[in-house]
């Protein structure tokens, strides 16, 4: 089987080398046949690299140890669905993943504008280029092919990766990474065909809303999966790994909104083909990140050789960009300007900027180690206190024109108008900051500024649902007249939702450690938590203990907590946290225990009220929701758009 | 955009020089706290609650140099600690040794990637 896989990874990779070779050539030469031929010979690579990805779940599937990628990360006790999920445990998996939801993207997408023929001419090269450089490193680098004599058993998996997220959180990341790369192509597509009207963004428009709701998605079920697996009480520790899914989102976040400026104004030509080199090559640099072993994370990544590679390539993609871009800017210049600093479309750029600031202080301090080390000769990285001061000076702002921005008219908007228009929202921030500060959350300056933005863009919100459902007739109708507004509205309530729960959860968090006896009680933000006894516990590879907690709440019983200790025959130990869920605070109770030797079954109790944090993993439901209205078909923009493009739908030549 | 950017020079020139980042065989003769990377290396010793603390030597990742500085921590111990693993904890080098700040010990997720074990079954 491993030498088919290998064929159908060397027949990939001649495929979409003919995609960038032939497709430059005849769009150059402007010959259609041999475009045809090219954009062919790129649908068919999905296939190829199909065969190749059976071949290693297959081989997964069965603990075909002959094969060293099965060995090195399954074993024969592994469960089937951990088993499979090894695909993208490994680096070989993971770059067979990036090329087959790579191919697979760029065969739907370029069949999907097959019709937008001087603009597909000079995309499929692009995708050619990106698919041939993962083809190469899977066939002459990093192969998942490699054999072996069999060996009796494998290394097996580590037993965090041993959770049902290892199954969603990772191919959701890849397909939220890799799908950066269809705007990223039509984007130097349009480029190098000369073609910079809102073609490539209408084309893409779905693409970039569908990639940036996964890497979204992903990085929530990575952060829930942080939660409760690893038993420090937090969801997000600003480590460069997560940093590497943070910073494409920032900047595809950004683009996603700028575009529509593009759109109605025909502005901001320049800086959208920024923001999407920006995304894609962001993308490419949490690749390079997590292979390379360059900067210190507190994920085990190993130091492998293919870092060199892919800095080559993310070079490569960088200048290609930054050439392009320059290239065609008398093409990208627009004659239409800012009419008014107090607008629709400026509100939008405030925002731009601000998303684009927050993802560069990020980016620096995910690069601090590295210039740290070059200029003073010592590595010192930052931490916590740095990632928050930034997300409190763009963040919070952020947050407020988020509010702002859907109520300010187009082109100009006067005060008045202003004044009318956000009256209630004003109210509803000063009502709930006061109400707030009258009740004690004064404590945290950032979370009540939170709170009180979020009660702003919230107001506002609804009173646009509202007069929107009085002016449609219905809720249904006017979600339906225009999804892509009003799922953009329910996206921002998502981010509401988000904002209260990380404030609530971090600024307003209790944190208590204490040793306690048997019999002993810990107070906590008004939970009481007494530690009854302990009980052994045997599971099938593992010995373990739970340390029994009676939570009472003023007096009352509300639930039973049982954390402690698994002792992994192979891994050692691992912590157990246990989370009481209250309805009341939609907050959580975070217990972790750990035994205190020599002295007769004492614990060590960590215990975290967390207020809110629920409403970031419910933010998760509502931004897919409000992600899926956006991108839902839309028959009266399609007939819109099919009228404004037909024009120039099939240019003469190619 | 230029406020944003003056708001980040700002912060980085006055506050955000952050922290060194050491391994075992370059703490030596640092003063301050810092963060020190590396692997556990046996034996391990007394326990994170008594007095003495739990004792361990950590030496530099993937290293074959005899390099070694010893650890002493109080607090709780992570998830995945044991000799092998790779941990990151924050302290100060006193006589010769590493004093761990509380409770700032971190073990490194052996996420996907993570180096092959060293040898075959």
């Amino acid at each position: 089987m491993a030498p088919l896989g290998r064929a159908a990874l060397l027949l990939a990779f001649g495929l979409v080398a003919y995609a960038l070779l032939a497709g430059s050539y005849a769009a150059w030469k402007r010959r259609r046949r041999l475009a045809l031929s090219a954009q062919n010979a790129l649908l068919a690579a999905f296939p190829a690299t199909l065969v190749a990805a059976v071949i290693l779940l297959v081989a997964l599937g069965r603990r075909d140890m002959t094969f060293v990628y099965v060995w090195q990360h399954t074993s024969h006790k592994l469960p089937l669905g951990y088993a499979l999920s090894a695909f993208w445990g490994g680096q070989e998996g993971s770059l067979l993943l990036w090329l087959l939801v790579l191919t697979g993207y760029a065969g739907l997408a370029v069949w999907l504008n097959r019709r937008s023929r001087e603009l597909i001419a000079w995309t499929v090269p692009v995708f050619g280029l990106v698919a041939g450089f993962f083809a190469f490193m899977l066939s002459f680098v990093s192969s998942p092919f490699n054999v072996q004599p069999a060996p009796t058993d494998g290394q097996g998996m580590v037993p965090s990766l041993q959770n049902p997220y290892m199954l969603a959180h990772p191919p959701m990341l890849y397909l939220g990474y890799v799908g950066l790369t269809v705007p990223f192509a039509f984007a130097m597509g349009a480029l190098l065909s000369g073609r910079t009207d809102e073609r490539w963004i209408v084309a893409t428009r779905r693409w970039t809303l569908a990639a940036w709701t996964f890497l979204g998605v992903g990085q929530l079920i990575g952060a829930h999966w942080a939660y409760v697996e690893i038993g420090w009480g937090g969801y997000y520790a600003w480590d460069p790994v997560e940093n590497a899914a943070l910073m494409p989102w920032l900047a595809a976040t950004a683009f996603l909104h700028s575009v529509m400026i593009q759109e109605k104004r025909g502005m901001l030509k320049v800086w959208n083909m920024i923001l999407v080199a920006l995304a894609f090559n962001l993308s490419l640099f949490g690749t390079f990140l997590t292979r390379s072993g360059v900067i210190d994370s507190i994920h085990s990544f190993a130091k492998s050789s293919i870092g060199g590679w892919f800095l080559g390539f993310l070079a490569l993609m960088v200048v290609l960009s930054v050439v392009l871009i320059r290239w065609r800017l008398p093409l990208l210049r627009t004659k239409t300007r800012l009419e008014s600093l107090v607008s629709r479309e400026a509100t939008f750029l405030y925002n731009n900027l601000l998303l684009v600031a927050l993802c560069l202080t990020i980016l620096w301090g995910v690069l601090y180690p590295i210039l740290s080390q070059a200029v003073r000769g010592e590595t010192r990285s930052v931490s916590k206190p740095y990632y928050d001061f930034f997300l409190h000076t763009f963040g919070l702002p952020l947050l407020l024109l988020m509010g702002l921005g859907p109520l300010v008219a187009w082109r100009k908007a006067s005060l008045r108008s202003l004044g009318k228009t956000f009256v209630a929202p004003f109210a509803a921030a000063v009502v709930t900051g006061v109400s707030l500060l009258a009740l004690g959350f004064g404590s945290s300056w950032p979370g009540l500024l939170a709170y009180t933005f979020s009660a702003f863009v919230a107001a506002s919100i609804l009173l646009e649902f509202v007069r929107g459902c009085a002016a449609a007739g219905g809720m249904l109708r006017l979600i339906g007249r225009n999804r892509r507004r009003y799922g953009g509205y329910v996206v921002h309530a998502a981010v509401v939702l988000l904002a209260i729960g990380i404030a609530g959860s971090s600024a307003y968090q209790t944190q208590r450690e204490r040793i306690l006896k048997p019999g002993q009680s810990l107070e906590a933000a008004g939970y009481t938590l007494t530690y009854t006894g302990l009980k052994a516990v045997n599971g099938p590879n593992y010995t373990g203990f739970r340390a029994l907690l009676d939570v009472r709440r003023g007096g009352s019983h509300v639930a039973s907590l049982d954390p402690g200790e698994n002792n992994y025959a192979i891994e050692g130990p691992a912590n157990e946290a246990s989370i009481y869920h209250d309805p009341r605070s939609i907050g959580d109770v975070f217990t972790t225990a750990q035994l205190v030797p020599k002295t007769n079954g004492s614990i060590d109790l960590k215990v975290f009220v967390k207020p809110l944090v629920n409403l970031i993993w419910i933010a998760g439901f509502v931004f897919v929701a409000g992600a899926l209205i956006a991108m839902w078909p839309d028959a009266v923009e399609q007939r819109r758009l099919a009228a404004r493009y037909a024009a120039g739908a099939a240019p003469a030549g190619i | 955009m230029a406020a944003a950017l003056a708001v980040f020079v700002v912060y980085t020139a006055l506050a955000g020089n952050g922290v060194a980042q050491l391994t075992p065989s370059t703490v030596a003769g640092h003063s301050g706290t810092v963060t020190l990377v590396g692997a556990v290396v046996g034996p391990l010793k007394g326990n994170s609650y008594e007095r003495g603390g739990l004792r361990f030597h950590l030496a530099d990742i993937g290293s074959a140099t005899p390099a070694r500085v010893l650890v002493d921590y109080h607090g709780s111990v992570p998830d995945l600690f044991k000799v092998g693993r790779h941990i990151v904890v924050n302290g100060t080098m006193r006589n010769g040794v590493f004093v761990a700040q509380r409770g700032s010990l971190v073990t490194k997720c052996p996420s996907k990637y993570a180096p092959a074990k060293s040898s075959k079954t």
